[in-house]
């Protein structure tokens, strides 16, 4: 009797643990960098209802910052303390992938583009050596941004060529106003618009097949030129801007135009907020070029567990975020900044339904459309070699440009000294 | 008198060994580094012996980022020495409203320093900035000028900068040596017809030195290693013109993914501002015994 109720006691107990095992949820950790306060308030509303909508999965966010986590992240691995899921930029991904912490997602992919349509330019980064990398999220394109009514008192209609481009800025200069907003800090902001020359000169790509660097050629340094004949016509400060000078500048009516992801925030609660005199257009190219081209970042999300119950739990919260119904509220945690990487979520009620979205329609489609052709430097040719990663980290275009407008070299002597210190980061 | 030795020894035993942890073990870690070839933070690295050693001492940007160190140490500690004598031989008179002036001139020492850049960044700034108006305004400049444009100007305005926030504490310190000094001194020399310029050369000066040498030493370990402020407003720019050792290290490991090559550049940095510390400390010792 003593020996059936042991036994019974036991398999009892065995029973409650094998069901509290098996209603523990499996428990993800996000780092997203996403940090300011109404963008991570918009992603805890989405967890909450895709945590309650799964009762086994939880998923709960760590904001994180752009400026640390290039060096928080692969101590924390290194450490095992890395998160479940990492967001990315392409670069970045890169240096998750040296050290071996991402997990491919070619599947997930595939049925996520077959559902939703991924947009081609915003996959294309995540996809070298056989895999994809990273789950396309959101994408950011720079534009060129303007006020038609300064256009119009000037008689200027939209540049479309760097010809008429300068002429434009050219005549928006003066009285203590500057044509245009070009940054010269050794900074990512710089990387970004000179970048925006580069391909709008056909000179996209720095990287040859081989993985050699194909940095310093005629278009390079023509795109260079370009730029540093423009940038005097920007404020003298402009070689220390970050984005918030730039779309300070544009706010306050200094500058006549500006790059910038997007101005639409600022400008409709610390400006005018007029959106029928907010002009945004595709960043205008050379004269021997067809058409425009932009620099845009694909933003992504990495699995980056090796555990196969969390990858199974990260799958499930993807795919959910990316539905349309979903998806529009995850974009519009900044109204007006980030871009739907999706053809149904460029299309979704989720998306256009936001007050700032439906203001600044106009606007948005046509950030939207600017971005269809948008390219990142060292993912441009289906092959990516890892120093792309240093390359963009030390920010060597707007290195570059800074030899030309602080220690006045001319642009091929610059864009020569580019290509040397792209060579000797690709050595190491 | 052993009994007591040893007592003292398990006393400071725990304050040591926790020193030892915080402060000594990274800075094993550092050397162990700087004898390896890691990259990305974190990755495995393999043992090179003195090749990280014989890079950085063989190329130009240790060099030049020491350079521009010694500018910057330099240039901060004749301006915070200026401005500090003087504003701490003002609060050492006898004023109304003496009490106040004493707490509120470290107001800018105690504002955080993110705080202080987004001032100054503000401030300098072209499109709203205070300060070009005011120099166009007073004729000094006849249009706007970008302080963080050019390489002089943006070492100039990050030293005047550094040094706003630091001179309130040196002046306290100084102000402390000053009120060490007696004032019958400078009674007796008032009777004996010694000017303003007098009592200073002859009491005041001979008397703060110790101070301004302590300080001295001080300050510049501090200022060599300012990172922070550098970093926020220039990022060691334009043109690495501001780019000095604890920029050129960040930038290095955490830009560059040279790890090793990090810690190479900040062993080397160490010896150099322990040799400074020793020597310093060494010519303290025999200044004191010479007197």
């Amino acid at each position: 009797m003593t020996a059936f109720r042991f036994v019974a006691a036991a398999g009892l107990a065995l029973t409650l643990l094998a069901g509290s095992a098996h209603a523990e949820p499996v428990t993800l950790t996000w780092w997203q960098m996403e940090q300011p306060p109404q963008r991570v308030k918009r992603i805890q509303e989405l967890l909450d209802q895709f945590n309650k909508s799964h009762p086994d999965i939880q998923v709960k966010q760590e904001p994180q910052s752009w400026g640390d986590v290039y060096a928080k992240a692969p101590a924390a691995f290194a450490a095992g303390n890395g998160p479940d899921l990492l967001n990315s930029i392409p670069d970045f991904t890169t240096v998750i992938k040296k050290i071996g912490a991402v997990v491919p997602v070619d599947d997930l992919v595939k049925d996520l583009d077959t559902k939703h349509h991924f947009i081609k330019a915003t996959l294309a980064p995540y996809q070298y050596d056989g895999h994809t990398w990273a789950v396309p999220a959101y994408n950011m394109a720079l534009s060129m941004w303007y006020r038609k009514s300064v256009f119009k008192a000037a008689g200027l209609s939209v540049p479309k060529t760097w010809s008429e481009w300068k002429a434009a800025a050219q005549k928006l200069s003066g009285n203590g106003k500057y044509g245009i907003g070009l940054p010269a800090n050794k900074q990512l902001y710089t990387d970004q618009t000179v970048y925006s020359f580069m391909v709008n000169d056909g000179a996209a790509n720095i990287y040859k097949d081989d993985g050699s660097i194909a940095f310093d050629n005629p278009k390079t340094v023509a795109a260079y030129q370009a730029y540093a004949d423009l940038q005097k016509l920007s404020p003298p400060d402009s070689p220390s801007w970050t984005w918030g000078e730039a779309e300070a500048c544009f706010n306050s009516k200094s500058c006549g135009m500006v790059l910038q992801f997007t101005v639409i925030s600022s400008y409709n609660a610390q400006a005018e907020g007029d959106a029928a005199d907010l002009g945004v257009a595709a960043i205008p190219h050379a004269d021997d070029q067809p058409e425009s081209a932009t620099i845009s970042y694909s933003n992504g999300i990495m699995i980056t567990t090796k555990d196969a119950a969390k990858q199974k739990a990260a799958k499930v919260f993807l795919s959910w975020l990316l539905e349309p119904e979903h998806y529009g509220r995850f974009l519009n945690m900044e109204p007006g900044l980030f871009l739907p990487v999706t053809e149904d979520g460029a299309k979704a009620d989720s998306f256009w339904n936001d007050p700032v979205t439906t203001k600044y329609k106009s606007q948005v489609e046509t950030m939207i459309d600017n971005s269809k052709n948008g390219k990142l430097f060292g993912f441009t040719t289906g092959k990516v070699f890892p120093s792309i990663g240093a390359i963009s980290a030390q920010d060597v275009l707007a290195e570059t440009l800074q030899h030309i407008v602080v220690d006045g070299q001319s642009a091929a002597d610059a864009v020569k000294a580019g290509q040397a210190h792209m060579t000797e980061i690709a050595g190491k | 008198m052993k009994k007591n030795t040893a007592l003292a020894f398990v006393f400071v035993a725990p304050a040591l060994l926790f020193l030892l942890a915080v402060l000594g073990w990274p800075l094993v870690q550092a050397v162990i580094f700087s004898f390896e070839d890691i990259g990305i933070i974190g990755s495995q690295g393999h043992f090179v012996g003195f090749a990280n050693y014989a890079a950085v001492l063989g190329g130009m940007h240790f060099w030049s980022a020491l350079g521009r160190s010694v500018v910057w140490v330099v240039g901060n500690a004749v301006v915070q020495t200026v401005l500090a004598l003087g504003t701490a031989l003002v609060l050492n008179q006898k004023f109304p409203g003496l009490r106040v002036a004493r707490v509120w001139v470290i107001l800018t020492w105690i504002v955080p320093t993110v705080v202080v850049v987004i001032i100054w960044r503000w401030l300098l700034s072209t499109s709203g900035g205070m300060i070009n108006p005011l120099l166009m305004e007073a004729g000094i400049i006849s249009r706007p000028i970008g302080f963080f444009a050019t390489r002089r100007s943006a070492m100039v305005a990050l030293i005047l900068i550094n040094s706003w926030r630091w001179f309130p504490f040196t002046a306290l310190m100084m102000l402390a040596g000053l009120t060490r000094i007696p004032g019958d001194l400078y009674e007796a020399a008032r009777i004996d017809g010694a000017n303003a310029r007098r009592r200073f050369t002859r009491i005041t000066w001979p008397l703060l030195r110790p101070t301004l040498v302590v300080l001295g030493v001080i300050g510049t370990l501090l200022s060599f290693n300012v990172f922070d402020v550098i970093w926020l407003m220039t990022a060691g720019g334009p043109s690495q013109a501001t780019e000095t050792l604890p920029v050129l290290i960040y930038e290095t490991a955490f830009k560059g993914y040279r790890l090793s090559e990090a810690a190479t550049i900040s062993v080397l940095t160490s010896v150099v501002l322990m040799s400074f510390a020793v020597l310093a400390t060494r010519a303290m010792t025999a200044s004191e015994a010479g007197r």
